[in-house]
Parts: structure tokens; C-alpha cells; sequence
């Protein structure tokens, strides 16, 4: 027992104290429940079983029900809408402030840090400030839009079955734009400035010299921005629940605001954790790509 | 062009390019107090003429602001204490040891923290129902919060001690100190800049958390701002000024912590989640 208490002071013992907790902590909290949501998918869970662990085993009925439902489909369309609008959106703006940014003028880094305020701002914030913005009768952005002789009638961003994806689209953009440009800056600033000087010695423009020293150089930056890109995008539920609600009739509904709905809505708890298990599998493929991406980081 | 001319075009440039893209936050300050009736003016005003200022009042006392951002307050205050407690060690085990174990681990954290809260939630809920969790609701999502936050605190913070020089602590074991004397009085404390700005920035995110409060929290008086935000927004709502103020009263805590520590918290982002 002593021995005991002088390892955890002063050995070994101190260690495996400080990170056998926390990990502990994280199984109970994270890898507890993710085997219990497969376990669910594959169980018949209802508002009377919901309070024991002895459901009946279905097999693979949940996955056969959930693919023979006429939403499902589209809703799935919608996710991958949704998850390549967005990273298109926010990397190519994110990656054109970046270079601007990057340039260098006195003031730059300050300005360029205000961007990240949207990063901080809570989901449901942001979601009520582009819901206002949205507005198809009194919506700034329309005015805007009409104003420029965009369009010559207003749109009805989330009521019309045809905009209400794009508009919670709009509003993840808005949103990704300043973590794609803050991350990518920093990817820039860590290419070597002579490259850049031999190739203006050498005559190439600066067409020329994007191609062939920012691109090659980003390439692992771009990866690993990407990747997480994607898993911040397939984390969106905030901006769902603010602005559109899955609604119009599941137009811009997606994946895992759909399985948040089948449980919390429709209590098919059952449901909600066979769509989460499909989503999870997509998650993790994902976050396999960044991991990999980054691996001298995490290697240390 | 001069060079000092040049540097003005740019930052020029630059002040309107932030100016667009915060436009959205600017127009939430300005609904918020404009009358109900220059609100849905066509064309909208872009300066508000007769200023309402009395409309944070009269919000503040009809929607229960107070004790909405009270129970947000309660619940990020958990969650990062919870965080703070136990990832400052676990991060620093995971950067003094480079061994496969500790790969493993960080593999296991970083997949861990990709998870969406979305999807989550649904074996969470049912979990913490069967095990009677849901009866002390804010504790649920104080729990659930610090499983989905802490890989990324792990992260951050693991960066800050591999920049402490080990040297330091060998230097303080050979001088008597215990391991423990040596981590608390040493290693700590040159890290406690770092550990700092990663708790705040968890302490933002949990400020504005929004699934695992909805799904668990029923009762109102528990229910955090987010939620209490949800619950305004009908779906045929025209109240927008009211929303507006609403949420510049529960955004700008958040904003001036932001603009005040912008620096910091800008170069701790970076240095967690790329390199």
C-alpha cells in the first residue's frame, strides 16, 4: 500500500494516474455510447423498452426498414450536397483571403483575426442572425440581390423547396470561411520566402508561381483542411435547427438532423441510431484522411 | 507605387473586406433596435433613425434572459472545470512519453473528437435515461459536454507542454523534488498561459452548445440561452427585433472576451489543429 502511494507520488504510478482517468472518463462518455448505438441499431427500441437493456434483436430489419423509406434517398442527396457546397464555398473563399492577407500590410494579422468572431459565436446565433437575413419578404439579402439586378423577384430561401438547402448552405459558408482562412494562412506563412525570390529571378509570374510553388507546397495543408472541413460540415446541427428545421418537407433536411429528428421528434430511437451508425462510419473515414494528414504533428 | 501607398490600398482593401463579411453581425446590433415598423421598411434602413435602446430591458425581463445565460454560465463553467481537471494531466503524460502507446492514445482521442454531437446524443440520452442522469439534467450536459470537448483540450493543451523544456523539470527531480512537486510547481505553471486560453476557448464553445442541451434539458428553468434562443424563433415568428436583442445580450459576453484576448487565442487555435 505504501508502495503504492509512493509510485503515484513518484514513479511510474503518477503517470498512469494522470491519464487512466481522463481515459476512463472518455470510454464511459464516448466509446461507451458509440457501442451502445450500434447495439441499438440493431435492437427494437420503443417508448416502453426504452428504460431496459433486454430489447428483442431485430437483425437487420432497422438498416432494410430505414433504406425502403422514401426520404431516405433524398436525404442522403442533401448530405452530400450540402457537406461539397459548403468545404467549396469556404475553402475557395477562405484560400483567396488567405492569399490576400497574406501579402502583408501593416494591420494584416489584427484584421485577419477579426474574421475568426464567427468561430466563437454560438450555432444558434448565428443561425438566427442568417434566418433574419434570409427573410423572403423583408430579407436584407434579397433587397440586396434586387437591388443589384440579381434577381427580379424575391426569393423564399426557406420556404421554397428549391432554396432552402442552399440557404442553410449560404449560412455554413458564412460561418467555415474564417477557420479554412486562419488555418491556411498558416500554411502559408510556412513556405520558405527564397523560393518565391529564385522563381521571380527566373522570370515566372505570378500565375506561374502559384502553381507551381503555393499549390505543390499547401499540398498537405490542403489535405488535412479539407478533411476537417468535412468533419465540421457533418457536424452542423445548429444552423439546421435555427434556420430551416429540416423543412421545407425534408428539403434541406440532412443526415444527422434527420437522426436527431427520428429520435427527439418521431421517438424511433431505434431509427435515429441506425442512421447515426451510417454517419459515424463516414465520420471516421474522414477523420482517418486528417489524422493521416497531420501525422508529423501528432508524432510530435 | 510607392510602398507606403501600396500598404494603404491593401489595408483599405482589407478594412472593407472585413467589413462585408461582418456585415451579419452588424445587422443583428442595428435590428435589434429599430422600431417594429422601420424593421420590415422596404428598402431597409442601413442606420437606425429612431434608436429603441429600451428594447433590451423589456426583452430581458419577458424571455427570462437572466436566467437563461445563468444555466449557460452554470453548464460551460462545468464542463471546462470538469476539462480542466482532467485533460491538463492526460496531455501531459501524452507529451512527455513518445511511445506507441502514446500514439495509440492520441489516435484514439483525435477520432474522438470528430464524433458529431448530433449523432451522439441518441445512445447518450438513452443511456443516461436508464441510468437515472436525466433527472439532474444540467449535470447530464455538463458530462456529455466535457466527453465531446476534452480530445479537443487534450490537443491544445499537449502542444503547450511540449514547448515546456524537459531539462527544467529533470533540474527541479535532481534538486529532491517529488514527480508530483516537480509537475505542480514546475511544469504548471510555465504552461498555465497555454491551459488557460484552451479552457476559454471550450468555455465559448460550451457557452453556445445547443444539441445535448435541447434533447436533455425539458424543464425551462434549466435550459441554457441556446435553447431558450430555439424555443423565440417560431417558425411564422416576426419579433425579429426582439430576437435580435435577445441574442446580442447572449453574443457579446462572448465577443468582448474575444476581441479583448484575439491574439491568443488566435495563435492557440492554430498551433492545436494543424502544424
Amino acid at each position: 500500500m505504501r508502495r503504492l502511494l509512493l509510485s503515484i507520488r513518484d514513479g511510474r504510478g503518477f503517470d498512469i494516474g494522470l491519464v487512466s482517468v481522463p481515459l476512463a472518463f472518455l470510454f464511459a462518455m464516448a466509446g461507451l455510447p458509440l457501442i451502445y448505438n450500434i447495439v441499438m441499431s440493431f435492437q427494437e427500441v420503443d417508448m416502453f423498452s426504452l428504460g431496459t437493456f433486454a430489447r428483442p434483436f431485430v437483425g437487420f430489419r432497422n438498416y432494410a426498414t430505414l433504406f425502403s423509406l422514401p426520404e431516405t434517398w433524398p436525404i442522403l442527396g442533401n448530405t452530400a450536397i450540402f457537406v461539397v457546397a459548403s468545404i467549396a464555398g469556404q475553402f475557395t473563399i477562405g484560400f483567396a483571403l488567405a492569399l490576400f492577407f497574406w501579402t502583408g500590410f501593416p494591420g494584416s494579422s489584427w484584421l485577419r483575426g477579426l474574421f475568426l468572431v464567427s468561430w466563437v459565436m454560438p450555432g444558434l446565433v448565428v443561425g438566427a442572425i442568417w434566418n433574419w437575413i434570409l427573410s423572403g419578404d423583408f430579407g436584407v439579402l434579397n433587397y440586396i440581390l434586387r437591388e443589384s439586378g440579381l434577381v427580379s423577384g424575391n426569393i423564399f430561401w426557406r420556404s421554397d423547396p428549391d432554396f432552402s438547402l442552399w440557404a442553410v448552405v449560404i449560412a455554413n459558408i458564412w460561418l467555415g470561411i474564417s477557420f479554412n482562412m486562419i488555418l491556411l494562412s498558416v500554411g502559408l506563412s510556412a513556405i520558405p520566402q527564397d523560393l518565391y525570390e529564385a522563381a521571380e529571378l527566373d522570370g515566372a509570374n505570378v500565375m506561374q508561381r502559384f502553381y507551381t510553388i503555393t499549390l505543390p507546397m499547401m499540398r498537405s495543408t490542403i489535405g488535412a483542411i479539407i478533411a476537417l472541413g468535412l468533419i465540421f460540415t457533418l457536424q452542423q446541427f445548429d444552423l439546421f435547427a435555427a434556420i430551416t428545421a429540416g423543412g421545407p418537407n425534408n428539403s434541406s433536411n440532412v443526415a444527422q438532423y434527420w437522426a436527431w429528428d427520428m429520435s427527439f421528434r418521431q421517438y424511433d430511437f431505434a431509427q435515429g441510431a441506425t442512421i447515426s451508425v451510417i454517419m459515424i462510419v463516414f465520420v471516421m473515414i474522414a477523420s482517418v484522411v486528417y489524422v493521416r494528414s497531420t501525422r508529423h504533428e501528432v508524432r510530435g | 507605387m510607392s510602398l507606403a501607398l501600396r500598404d494603404k490600398f491593401m489595408l483599405v482593401v482589407a478594412v472593407l473586406l472585413a467589413a462585408v463579411y461582418l456585415f451579419p453581425l452588424y445587422w443583428m446590433y442595428v435590428t435589434a433596435i429599430k422600431t417594429g415598423s422601420a424593421m420590415f421598411a422596404s428598402p431597409p434602413s442601413f442606420w437606425p433613425s429612431d434608436p429603441q435602446w429600451g428594447i433590451y430591458g423589456s426583452v430581458w425581463e419577458s424571455r427570462n434572459v437572466g436566467r437563461y445565460l445563468w444555466n449557460s454560465l452554470i453548464i460551460a463553467s462545468g464542463a471546462v472545470s470538469l476539462i480542466v481537471i482532467l485533460g491538463t494531466g492526460c496531455a501531459y503524460v501524452l507529451a512527455r512519453y513518445r511511445n506507441v502507446w502514446v500514439d495509440i492514445g492520441l489516435f484514439l482521442i483525435l477520432m474522438l473528437q470528430v464524433l458529431p454531437a448530433s449523432l451522439m446524443i441518441t445512445p447518450i440520452f438513452v443511456g443516461f435515461s436508464q441510468l437515472g442522469l436525466l433527472d439532474y439534467p444540467r449535470v447530464a450536459v455538463i458530462l456529455a459536454i466535457a466527453a465531446k470537448s476534452m480530445p479537443f483540450f487534450v490537443v491544445l493543451v499537449r502542444a503547450t507542454f511540449m514547448s515546456v523544456p524537459m531539462e527544467l523539470e529533470e533540474a527541479a527531480l535532481v534538486d529532491g523534488n517529488s514527480r508530483f512537486g516537480a509537475f505542480f510547481h514546475i511544469v504548471l505553471p510555465l504552461a498555465r498561459n497555454g491551459i488557460l486560453v484552451s479552457a476559454i476557448l471550450i468555455f465559448m464553445q460550451a457557452f453556445g452548445e445547443f444539441v445535448y442541451s435541447k434533447s436533455m434539458i425539458q424543464a425551462i428553468e434549466y435550459q441554457p440561452a441556446s435553447v431558450g434562443l430555439n424555443s423565440f424563433m417560431g417558425p411564422n415568428t416576426n419579433e425579429w427585433n426582439n430576437i435580435m436583442a435577445y441574442a446580442a445580450m447572449y453574443v457579446t459576453p462572448i465577443l468582448a472576451i474575444f476581441v479583448l484576448l484575439q491574439r491568443r487565442i488566435v495563435s492557440g487555435l492554430t498551433s492545436g489543429a494543424l502544424k
